[in-house]
């Protein structure tokens, strides 16, 4: 990881830093949790483990277009990640996806603080013109705090992804720097 | 990965990419015009860039690329799959770069042989694309092809430095069986 650095930001319920190798336990079960999964992208991956996470951050870590934090609560227990997935520079885009893996910290505004923080990160900082993403057409929570953030819809994507083998549907959403 | 299959119809042939394909792959995209469609380009790829290019794609196995000929056996420009197995999907990307063979059908007709590939021998479930909507030459043969218009991507890329909408489009099997 390259552009995110010793970045620290601040919100007002949470705060994301950079993520470590440490971390990786804490992203194998959320990622291993299939609460979690069922609304992750990769949910029809081989099911996650130690040896799978660790890969996936070897290839993560050097990857100069992909940014990796970790959220905390303000009083430093992470609870989720934000990744922004391919930043392209070319075109001063990046694609966001966010989780929050602590199932006790859901509906209650940490995500929608993080994506806040996220994006100004994205349009102050990395000086992006525009922050995109899919999302399950049912994962109607997510899309409540994306809209909250910002987002606006901009189409569905029929049978964009596998879930539990079968095909679904998903919402692609964006919001631009003068949103 | 280079892909070993050929697919023939009344204009266009799909064969495996070679080496002495790269010089004229890297001569066409000289063309500001031709790269400004492609949108992945700002330059001129050096011929080391170009073959880096070449290998990457040889030793991807989510990617299958073909080089097209027409019948008579002129080198055209080049398709490709970018696959993702766990989704059944992938996306595509057909390039006519010779500018003098552009409105002839050979990009229609490369599409048509790529789309049969995917949902025949991939046994795929949809394919994707998405091109700026100023692309009108494309977007028609495209909705030729059975694509259908699923979002407008606010200010999706830049194309000469100026913010530019994009269209993205899939076709899913279903749509290709009923055609």
């Amino acid at each position: 990881m390259t552009v995110a650095g010793e970045v620290r930001l601040e919100g007002e319920l949470v705060v994301l830093r950079p993520r470590v190798d440490d971390d990786l336990p804490l992203f194998a079960r959320w990622h291993g949790d299939p609460d979690i999964r069922h609304w992750l992208h990769m949910s029809e991956m081989p099911n996650q483990n130690m040896e799978v996470e660790r890969q996936r951050w070897q290839i993560a870590r050097s990857d100069p277009t992909r940014v990796s934090l970790v959220i905390e609560t303000l009083d430093g227990l992470p609870i989720g990640r934000p990744s922004s997935v391919g930043i392209d520079a070319a075109h001063r885009r990046a694609e966001l996806g966010i989780a929050i893996g602590e199932k006790d910290h859901w509906g209650r505004g940490f995500g929608t603080d993080a994506i806040r923080v996220v994006l100004h990160f994205a349009f102050e900082t990395l000086n992006l013109r525009r922050v995109e993403l899919i999302t399950d057409i049912d994962n109607e929570r997510g899309i409540r705090a994306y809209e909250k953030c910002g987002f606006v819809r901009e189409g569905v994507l029929r049978a964009k992804r596998m879930r539990y083998g079968e095909p679904l549907d998903m919402l692609m959403m964006s919001v631009l720097r003068e949103d | 990965m280079i892909s070993e299959s050929i697919l023939t119809a009344q204009k266009v042939r799909l064969r495996p990419v070679e080496e002495s394909d790269l010089t004229h792959f890297r001569r066409w995209l000289a063309d500001d015009e031709l790269r400004k469609w492609l949108g992945s380009l700002d330059k001129q790829p050096s011929v080391a860039e170009e073959f880096d290019w070449y290998s990457a794609k040889r030793q991807d196995p989510d990617t299958v690329l073909w080089s097209i000929d027409s019948t008579e056996g002129a080198l055209l420009g080049n398709a490709e799959l970018r696959i993702s197995v766990v989704n059944r999907r992938a996306a595509v990307g057909i390039g006519i770069f010779d500018r003098d063979e552009w409105g002839k059908g050979y990009g229609t007709e490369a599409m048509r042989l790529v789309l049969d590939y995917a949902f025949g021998e991939l046994k795929l479930n949809r394919v994707e694309l998405a091109t700026a909507v100023e692309n009108v030459r494309a977007v028609r043969s495209y909705e030729k092809c059975g694509f259908v218009r699923e979002g407008l991507l606010r200010e999706h890329c830049l194309i000469d430095g100026q913010p530019s909408d994009s269209v993205t489009m899939a076709v899913l099997r279903s749509d290709w069986q009923a055609r």
